[in-house]
């Protein structure tokens, strides 16, 4: 069916330029469109409609509002590609239900993310942002890419489906991955650590900063100039270092007070001697007068750079129900933001090749550990075939160039500059498969090279003003320790990639489709900077307090949900299914 | 001296599958040299020259030996070293 004949009450086929066979890339998203009745959605799909909203209207898509569809317990999408084909999507807050109603709060609370952010907190509580809003929208716009792009390669499949309740598990998977193991599985509750040991620091001139090393040498110089006993500095290194996955961070009372009696700058100074990075924790209005921001919002979080025509086709798919069946993705990263981009990938059907250093990446012995592997790094990584090959040697280079040879998408999250220093950047893997997507899955964005902090998910919400917003709201002080910006900057890189494949599959041009963390911040943010920027008061409701029965304190809870039956997946550990359903 | 070691998953390779090993040595530095003997290429993937891999940590029961004296750490038999890969993110 197409879009005139589906829609014709609302959307002028004169709006869309008609297209034989390769369309204009730098007109090409604003050749397409998204439906929905957003003017009249309800107050709890508001914030997910605005993020949505926000990034079509980043890309350039046209949204054409449908006051008959749909807008009050879930929303109905509709979203036509230039050759006038459409596909549909349905939003709704619960898989098992379309119906039942709920709202960011609410949905916080039933997955475990109020949970997992109220480790650090004191007590369970929402983050205080539109966060599952924004990474379900997402989540409902890759869908329509990925539907749309499997339309365009003869595939079956037309409509599909995204609640906010899988958003939220598929944001709570590795911590639920680690808290379901069946030996050794990890019981960490909210409320059971003092929030006052945590980060960020906070000088005696009363400046709130973080710290961040991934080294321990420079831990343990900065301990040591400030006076701590060796055996202190190295229980608080453990606690530091494993705080990206255990949701907690509680350090020696010492080391918050030592800091305490130094000003701002004794301890920048201290901090440079010990080669730690620091990080001043900025307000949300700092961040508004930055020279990238404006950028961000005007085009989103994504870098998009379409280059080198090719006449290569994608190759065809092998599986019916799968959008990106018959397409290889080769992904070189570390951690959980660029994994997370792959595992979505994977998700969607690509075939995902991993690249690991020799003897593997060494989280795979994170605990707790299902069959010899780390399961919240299995949880991220278990669709994916992997290969162990030593980047740093030119065999090992040209290993990788061969493998991307057969590949769509190169995907990576090395540190700027590296990609050109290992002649692995753009040009030249492009070289070896025309029309290959190539994302960087960044920390900075347009700032990498300018600031001298390693980009990690903490140091990006103290830069960002983030952490300033959580912190205030939540009368701790600082940013959350779930590692929200890791998680979005995944998805959003995943999103890069979809773009990339859907544009190239009309444009017959591949291209860079990069993004970065600070950018998945500023999208957090964006009505807060919108608010700053014109000098406006914040237009955004507060949370409401999620009904308090609702909230799982406990992760083990989630699996005796009835609501999440199709959402999870218990072996010998509870997986988080696809949070997509295609049909 | 007899010392148990507990062997990270990405290690048993080299250990036939074993996940705790007995050893001898003094230090640190004189296990990871009986380690190597009794399983040659353990050394490789738990040095980067002369120290221990950035992403690896080794405790003597609950202290990471980088905050004591590194490879000069002392053990003795009641002892249990645990080597474990280091995590990080962004």
């Amino acid at each position: 069916m197409t879009a005139g004949e589906r829609l014709p009450s609302v959307f002028s086929l004169a709006q869309i330029q008609p297209v034989s066979a390769i369309v204009d890339i730098n007109n090409f998203f604003s050749n397409c469109a998204i439906v929905g009745n957003f003017q009249h959605a309800s107050p709890a799909l508001q914030p997910v409609v605005k993020a949505l909203l926000f990034q079509c209207r980043a890309l350039g898509i046209q949204v054409e509002n449908h006051s008959l569809m749909d807008a009050g317990t879930n929303l109905p999408l509709t979203f036509i590609t230039p050759d006038f084909e459409s596909v549909e999507c349905r939003f709704s807050f619960w898989s098992d239900s379309e119906q039942r109603a709920g709202c960011e709060a609410t949905l916080q609370a039933a997955t475990g993310l109020m949970s997992v952010h109220g480790r650090a907190t004191g007590r369970a509580q929402p983050i205080p942002l539109p966060y599952l809003s924004t990474v379900s929208a997402t989540l409902a716009l890759q869908a329509c890419l990925a539907t749309a792009l499997a339309r365009r390669r003869g595939l079956g499949i037309s409509r599909s489906r995204v609640s906010m309740a899988s958003a939220g598990l598929l944001c709570a998977g590795q911590y639920l991955a680690g808290a379901t193991t069946r030996e050794d599985a990890e019981e960490i509750l909210p409320g059971h650590h003092d929030a006052g040991l945590r980060p960020p620091f906070r000088s005696a001139d009363g400046v709130r900063f973080e710290l961040e090393t991934l080294s321990a040498d420079p831990w343990r110089r900065l301990c040591d100039a400030l006076g701590l006993e060796p055996v202190e500095a190295g229980r608080g290194w453990q606690s530091f270092l494993q705080r990206y996955a255990k949701g907690i961070c509680p350090l020696p009372e010492r080391l918050h007070k030592r800091l305490a009696k130094l000003s701002f700058a004794q301890v920048t100074r201290i901090c440079g001697e010990a080669g730690v990075a620091l990080c001043r924790q900025r307000t949300i209005e700092e961040r508004a007068r930055d020279s990238d921001v404006e950028e961000l919002l005007r085009a989103g979080p994504w870098q998009l750079h379409p280059a080198i025509p090719t006449d290569t086709p994608l190759p065809p798919p092998r599986e019916q129900d799968q959008p990106l069946s018959g397409l290889t993705v080769v992904e070189s990263c570390r951690r959980i933001q660029g994994p997370m981009a792959g595992h979505l990938l994977s998700l969607l059907g690509a075939r995902v090749v991993r690249i690991e250093p020799p003897g593997g990446d060494p989280l795979r012995g994170m605990p707790p550990l299902v069959a010899d592997c780390s399961a919240r790094f299995d949880a991220l990584n278990h669709h994916k075939e992997v290969i162990e090959i030593d980047i740093k040697s030119a065999a090992g280079r040209a290993q990788l160039v061969e493998l991307v040879s057969d590949a769509q998408v190169f995907l990576h999250n090395w540190a700027p500059g590296k990609a050109e220093e290992l002649g692995l950047d753009y040009r030249q893997l492009a070289a070896a498969s025309p029309g290959l997507v190539y994302t960087h899955a960044g920390a900075w964005g347009q700032l990498d090279g300018a600031l001298d902090i390693p980009g990690t998910d903490f140091t990006v919400q103290a830069y960002s003003g983030l952490a300033d917003l959580i912190g205030r709201a939540g009368g701790h002080g600082g940013g959350t320790l779930f590692t929200a910006l890791d998680l979005l900057g995944g998805i959003l890189a995943a999103q890069g990639v979809l773009l990339g494949l859907l544009s190239r599959s009309f444009c017959h041009r591949g291209g860079q489709a990069n993004t970065s963390l600070l950018g998945a911040a500023t999208l957090l943010s964006q009505s807060h900077l919108h608010a700053c920027r014109m000098g406006t008061a914040l237009l955004e409701p507060a949370l409401a307090d999620a009904c308090k029965n609702l909230v799982i304190e406990n992760l083990r809870d989630l699996p005796q949900q009835s609501h999440f039956n199709g959402d999870l997946h218990t072996d010998s550990y509870t997986r988080v299914t696809p949070p997509w359903r295609f049909s | 001296m007899t010392i148990k070691v507990k062997i990270p998953t990405l290690l048993r390779a080299l250990t036939g599958d074993q996940k705790e090993v007995e050893t001898t040595g003094g230090t640190i530095g004189e296990i990871i040299e009986s380690l190597e003997q009794q399983y040659p290429g353990i050394r490789e993937r738990l040095m980067s020259g002369d120290e221990v891999h950035k992403f690896m940590n080794i405790y003597v029961n609950e202290d990471d030996i980088r905050f004591r004296e590194r490879l000069a750490t002392a053990v003795s038999p009641s002892d249990t070293i645990t080597i474990l890969p280091a995590v990080a993110g962004g």
